[in-house]
């Protein structure tokens, strides 16, 4: 009963003026976002962080956050409409749901993906409601060598997931832990790898490496490649799904919610891989699996109540344990950093305000979703027309204004060039960004806890092994480290990639 | 040739990080120093450089056709950031928007000067105006 205590508080804190704007504007943003291809919600929160230092904590965060999940809903209407998946999460909606629309089924098809996502993201909040203060309670027993040991795991999982080569996202993490030690020692005081260089005393801020990794480098991208998109339009009859699209869908829309809740918490299935595990599981439940990619509803029921719930579970680690598991949530982690907050096992108890507040807004938010999603697709289709030859030079504009509206200083503005130009590079060479961000976000915590473990046992690294948390966070975390090495499979792929 | 620059790049990375490790302390197990840390990350870059670059040698991969539209684009927000300052936030702001719009796709020169002052009024506007954002106004003033 006490979480719902809790939640009454929440939406006490919620219901004020300022934080209902914030959250409007973070699901508005958040679903534009999940309509345009080529800008995800990582480089949309990146590019908002400059607006946080002179917005109210709790109120930004909800803003944050509704970008996060508002992104999932806007993905699918593109995905139906247009065959042109506006997120990663809602590729696989493409296969079904722009069948259904060539069928003259577009507005069910639309109707039950934003059903499905509300019905999803709502329980998955309400998990999160109730799972995030359980761990958070769990995470207060943690010591340094199983904080060390889960940073440990996360950085090796999201490593281990990621889209390309393994031996590059490790160089990648391993580089952004570097950079997390760039600066001044906490302990020592001792300066390292400043080379002279007085700005970078405080080491490399979030904002700056985020907003060049994730924004502008995404642009730059997009600039390389063909800026014509073609655009088919389809008809929508009817968004209300009748009572034999429900039946279909309802066993999907739950299966995917659990699935996408549960992968959701862990570090690296972010909801694009849940989406592609949802329609997988959905075909295979199936009495019909010949008909999937033909326009069957539950393809697009199971994976779009997956990638809701998902985003939710992200929430969890997050909020709890102050651990990121893709890069939008390394980048809250940095952004509640950057609000003078400590992401911990602390945080809910001693932000009570912040963790109610950011759940009663994701109830909202998700009713928002589907009230802003069915009204106004025709709007997100329009908007999609906008070409992004123009649609970048906006982009780029914000990138460099909210760079410099950090301390009002032009030299701001020539670092986020410089760490956009090294995410290009290192897009183009195909390195990702996301092990580097989560090395950044969690190097501190790492190398504090590393630190202190060390201590504890004088000097003796068995400790991270003789805890039992501990070792079973470093058991799963070497066992995706070694795996790759036991199985062909992924060798073969790497040497398959090399060759493209 | 990307496998072999990339590790290369990481190579020589891995070799001023483990320098810097050693010059700031490494410490012991027993009391780590300011460079523990960045000795182990900055050893694992050495070895999964070396995968790189062995793997780049055996199998030579074409690059990719490089962009000229990203490089003029890189080269106008390095000059954006280095004038910005000197010719104030209104006039590079303009510039750097015609810029743009001009590497996006070929525009008649009076949809480029409208757009790129309408731009640069708007940002302002919300920027400079509502939000305080204190813009520089350099030699012109403005």
């Amino acid at each position: 009963m006490d979480a719902f205590h809790n939640l009454a508080f929440g939406f006490t804190i919620f219901l004020q003026p300022v934080n209902i704007a914030y959250c409007f504007v973070g699901v508005l943003l958040g679903t534009l976002v999940g309509v345009l291809p080529g800008l995800g919600p990582s480089a949309t929160i990146s590019l908002l962080l400059p607006i946080i230092f002179h917005a109210p904590p709790v109120s930004s965060i909800i803003m944050l956050a509704g970008i996060c999940y508002g992104a999932q809903y806007g993905g699918s209407t593109t995905s139906i409409l247009l065959n042109i998946p506006g997120e990663a999460s809602s590729v696989i909606t493409c296969l079904d749901g722009y069948q259904m629309a060539k069928q003259g089924r577009a507005g069910p098809a639309l109707g039950i993906a934003a059903f499905g996502s509300f019905i999803a993201g709502t329980i998955g909040v309400f998990g999160l409601m109730l799972f995030a203060p359980t761990l958070a309670n769990l995470a207060l027993r943690f010591g340094p060598p199983e904080f060390f040991s889960l940073a440990f795991m996360s950085l090796t999982l999201v490593t281990y997931v990621s889209k390309g080569s393994l031996v590059r996202s490790l160089i990648m993490a391993c580089v952004g832990l570097i950079m997390s030690t760039v600066g001044m020692d906490p302990i020592t005081s001792r300066t390292r790898f400043i080379f002279g260089l007085p700005s970078l005393l405080d080491g490399f801020e979030l904002v700056y490496v985020a907003m060049g990794f994730f924004g502008l480098s995404e642009v730059l991208t997009n600039l390389g490649q063909s800026l014509n998109q073609e655009i088919i339009e389809t008809k929508i009859k009817g968004l209300l799904p009748n009572r034999q699209d429900w039946k279909d869908s309802a066993k999907p829309i739950a299966r995917g919610t659990v699935l996408g809740f549960f992968l959701g918490i862990l570090p690296g299935f972010g909801a694009a891989i849940t989406t592609f595990v949802s329609y997988a599981i959905e075909k295979k439940f199936s009495k019909h699996p010949e008909k999937f990619g033909t326009g069957t509803i539950e393809g697009v029921a199971g994976p779009e109540a997956a990638n809701n719930a998902a985003s939710s579970g992200t929430f969890i680690p997050l909020l709890s344990l102050g651990i990121p598991v893709n890069p939008s949530t390394a980048i809250l982690v940095g952004a509640l950093l950057i609000l003078g907050l400590q992401p911990g096992p602390l945080l809910i108890s001693t932000r009570p305000d912040l963790f109610w507040g950011v759940v009663a807004s994701m109830y909202m938010g998700n009713v928002m979703l589907v009230v802003l999603n069915l009204p106004l697709i025709g709007l997100w289709v329009q908007i999609l027309k906008v070409p992004y030859s123009l649609l970048y030079v906006f982009i780029v504009l914000i990138c460099q204004i909210g760079a410099y509206s950090v301390n009002n200083d032009v030299n701001d503005v020539l670092l986020i060039n410089i760490f956009g130009l090294f995410g290009y590079l290192m897009k183009r060479y195909q390195f990702e960004g996301a092990p580097l961000i989560l090395g950044l976000v969690l190097g501190r915590m790492f190398e504090n806890a590393m630190r202190r473990s060390l201590l504890m046992s004088d000097g003796n690294p068995l400790i991270f092994f003789t805890r039992p948390i501990s070792a079973v966070f470093l058991v799963v975390a070497l066992f995706f480290l070694i795996s790759p090495l036991l199985t062909k499979q992924r060798i073969g792929k790497e040497a398959i990639e090399a060759k493209d | 040739m990307r496998e072999l620059r990339s590790g290369l790049f990481f190579f020589g990375l891995s070799l001023l990080v483990l320098w810097e490790s050693f010059r700031v302390e490494l410490g012991t197990f027993k009391e780590p120093g300011s460079g523990f840390l960045s000795l182990f990350a900055g050893m694992g870059v050495l070895a999964l450089s070396l995968v790189l670059i062995v793997r780049g040698w055996r199998i030579r991969e074409p690059g990719k056709p490089h962009s000229h539209r990203v490089t003029f684009a890189l080269i106008s927000l390095f000059i954006y950031s280095f004038v910005l300052d000197s010719l104030g936030f209104i006039v590079a702001t303009f510039f750097l928007v015609g810029v743009l719009l001009r590497l996006g796709q070929p525009r008649p020169w009076w949809f480029l000067i409208g757009v790129s002052a309408l731009v640069t009024f708007i940002s302002y506007l919300i920027f400079g105006v509502f939000l305080h954002v204190y813009f520089p106004r350099g030699f012109l003033g403005i």
